[in-house]
């Protein structure tokens, strides 16, 4: 997989010639290196050992709605990391929520039919109705993300022991990316109940709630009592990553991504005869999220030629003139490089890492939601903005990988 | 119980699973139950492909061909309910690598396996900590390899067998009770699944084997279409269980057809009182080992292939 070139003819070699994937075994740092910068006589590019371009993303594949027991699911492939997705809902009777009836009594006493009129009308959501869907998904924890790398997908994770660190922050970034970006609109996840008006003539229509169901959905009268909420789903959304080859967390979000685009709920009301929440299941009843927008995530990471030379500068101040002279050789070129979405290999080459993830409105602007950066300090302004650049050139990549599957 | 910290856990009150209108008017439903389609001895199709997780030694993935029912649904969805599941799991190997230094001197490779469910796999949401019937189904895939394996070529090496399994096989069909026919029915196609895949996955790894364990699932199936106070049953090869209305007994074997050898033998269910066809003076569970190793003798020939592929493309590799 490092490298498709031939393997040298051994008997007129000198004793000590390597094939080209023993090299990069053996001198990884080397080997990323000498690809990257190749010599100045002959006009090639600079190329990274899997033979992309440093700003390339690998051939990426999406699939939705495989699976049979899940409301949504997906499978994502980029390159060789692979990640399936799979999101599961189920109820969570407010009755069931021990600090309900206390935070409903404070929480604002605005009638929440005005709260969905707006929500429909558009993005025009004021402070309050955003603060109440914050309440309601992230103090209710209806988004479950968990990630399992226990599968076998790489050699260093030991199955059936407790998810690694990397799975822990892996699953936590999913989470506050999900919290953070919005994606799923708190009214997908309610189910509302209309008390009928308590008159005599009322009271016999009790047992019919399809009836009732009418009732709640079309005629709004003044008298009414005040609608709610009786149940909200629960998104257990599960990322197995079944190949790891680097780049995890693109994968693992495209696949939340593909997943929650692919998950229909199904039609839910209160049933008041047995007091609990009942489903149709007819799939014509059944809806799908409306998710907002369409966050993308994009990963970099940062290789240096040498990656010890800022330390250097501090401790030996020659070593930094050493340097300044050598680059001014090499006619200014700064020796690192930004690699997009890093191998498995180029990884473990690695030591800063940056993320960024847009989204684009309707008019092509551009939308920051993210944008992370670690590990290390080369990283400056303008390389940020080309890595914005380029995260939006991908998201258009995405969108319509996303739309075919 | 405290939670798990280490996970992002859900709502601490729980939730519940969704109810549905149909789960709850029985009875209404029982003439779009799903129905086998195929013939007693006819195997579903199966999907099996090596090598594609390029970070493992070995791997391979494997599918059942979805039962007629399923595929009806999914051609045309109606319901929200899938009538049945069809199979789908992933088969790492990782090894054969040195033992970490405070192990035990072994002669031998140390086969570990490991088989999980992923949360979604099954009807019922499944936990992220195995359950005992995930580590039993890793007990039995242990030993129907264990035999295969030429354990003695790798003193002082582990292997790491890792299923994951992201569709599993129902126990019996969704809208009928539980009654004193259960059993957990899906968990021997499951296990028969994990055979072939992982012998396919240990091939694709270069170990090497005396041949190749295929799995192989067949059951003694009250018979429907006659009345059933005659007590008839017929033996039937790789029975959904979604498909059958009661399962009196089943056997899932491993299976190697150039030796003739059984390694792995799990019966399950009341075979004695089995009354079989006219002429067929075998006991029940004669009948079924036989019948188990038919299904095998099928698998084998799709592990074949695979095995096959996996050659070609290793070949082409320097």
């Amino acid at each position: 997989m490092a490298t498709s070139a031939a393997a040298p003819a051994s008997s007129s070699r000198p004793a000590l010639s390597l094939p080209p994937s023993q090299f990069a075994r053996l001198q990884p740092h080397a080997y990323l290196l000498a690809h990257l910068s190749p010599p100045s006589t002959n006009n090639q590019p600079s190329i990274r050992a899997n033979g992309r371009a440093p700003t390339q993303f690998r051939v990426t594949s999406a699939n939705a709605g495989s699976l049979t027991h899940t409301n949504g699911s997906a499978v994502v492939r980029i390159g060789d990391t692979a990640a399936v997705c799979g999101v599961r809902a189920e109820l969570l009777h407010t009755e069931d929520i021990a600090s309900w009836s206390v935070s409903q009594a404070t929480s604002s006493n605005k009638s929440p039919r005005s709260a969905d009129q707006t929500e429909e009308l558009g993005e025009q959501d004021d402070n309050e109705t955003i603060e109440r869907e914050r309440a309601h998904i992230e103090d209710l924890n209806l988004l479950v993300p968990n990630l399992s790398l226990s599968t076998g997908c790489a050699p260093g994770f030991i199955p059936g022991s407790a998810p690694s660190s990397l799975a822990q922050s892996l699953s936590h970034q999913i989470l506050s990316l999900l919290h953070s970006t919005r994606l799923v609109r708190a009214d997908d996840l309610r189910i509302w109940y209309q008390p009928p008006s308590m008159g005599p003539e009322e009271l016999e229509r009790h047992n019919d709630e399809e009836q009732m169901d009418v009732d709640t959905a079309q005629n709004d009268p003044v008298e009414e009592s005040p609608r709610e909420i009786k149940a909200f789903w629960v998104l257990y959304i599960d990322i197995m990553i079944i190949s790891l080859a680097g780049n995890a967390f693109d994968a693992a979000w495209a696949a939340v991504l593909a997943a929650l685009r692919d998950t229909k709920l199904p039609k839910a009301w209160w049933d008041v005869d047995n007091e609990t929440v009942v489903c149709s299941d007819s799939i014509s009843d059944a809806r799908k999220l409306s998710l907002r927008g369409l966050p993308v995530a994009s990963s970099f990471a940062v290789f240096e030629a040498d990656a010890a030379a800022g330390w250097r500068a501090a401790v030996i101040p020659e070593a930094a003139e050493m340097k300044a002279q050598r680059l001014a050789r090499k006619g200014g070129v700064s020796e690192r490089w930004l690699l997009a979405d890093p191998d498995g290999y180029e990884e473990g080459l690695t030591q800063e890492r940056a993320c960024v993830v847009v989204d684009k409105d309707t008019d092509g602007k551009v939308i920051i939601l993210k944008m992370e950066k670690n590990g290390g300090w080369t990283i400056d302004t303008e390389d940020l903005q080309q890595l914005v650049d380029l995260s939006s050139q991908r998201w258009e990549e995405m969108k319509r990988i996303l739309d075919e599957c | 119980m405290t939670a798990d910290r280490r996970r992002v856990n859900g709502p601490p009150s729980g939730t519940r699973p969704a109810v549905f209108t149909a789960d709850l008017q029985s009875g209404a439903s029982a003439t779009d139950r799903a129905q086998r389609q195929r013939q007693p001895s006819e195997l579903r199709k199966i999907f099996l492909k090596t090598g594609l997780i390029p970070t493992a030694s070995g791997s391979s993935y494997l599918e059942f061909e979805p039962s007629a029912s399923l595929a009806a649904a999914r051609a045309n969805p109606k319901s929200l309910i899938p009538p049945s599941s069809a199979l789908k799991l992933a088969c790492t190997v990782h090894g054969p690598k040195p033992l970490p230094r405070s192990a035990a001197f072994s002669p031998n490779i140390v086969l570990t396996t490991h088989v999980k469910y992923a949360p979604f796999a099954a009807r019922q949401r499944k936990g992220h900590i195995r359950d005992s019937g995930e580590r039993d189904l890793g007990v039995h895939l242990e030993t129907a390899l264990r035999g295969a394996i030429i354990a003695e070529r790798w003193p002082k090496s582990g292997l790491d067998i890792t299923v994951t399994i992201l569709e599993a096989e129902d126990d019996r069909w969704w809208g009928s009770a539980p009654d004193s026919h259960d059993a957990s029915w899906g968990m021997m196609n499951v296990l028969a699944g994990c055979i072939t895949a992982a012998s396919a996955a240990i091939v694709d790894a270069h170990i090497d084997c005396l041949d190749l364990v295929a799995g192989g699932v067949a059951a003694l199936v009250a018979d429907e279409s006659g009345n059933s106070a005659t007590g008839t049953t017929k033996l039937m090869l790789d029975t959904d269980p979604a498909e059958h209305r009661s399962i009196l007994s089943a056997c899932v074997v491993g299976y190697m057809p150039a030796r003739d050898e059984i390694t792995e033998l799990w019966l399950k269910g009341d075979s004695s009182k089995a009354s079989l066809e006219e002429g067929d003076d075998r006991s029940g569970h004669d009948a079924l080992i036989d019948g188990a190793v038919d299904a095998a003798r099928g698998a084998h020939t799709v592990l074949a292939e695979a095995v096959r592929e996996s050659l070609l493309r290793n070949v082409g590799q320097p």
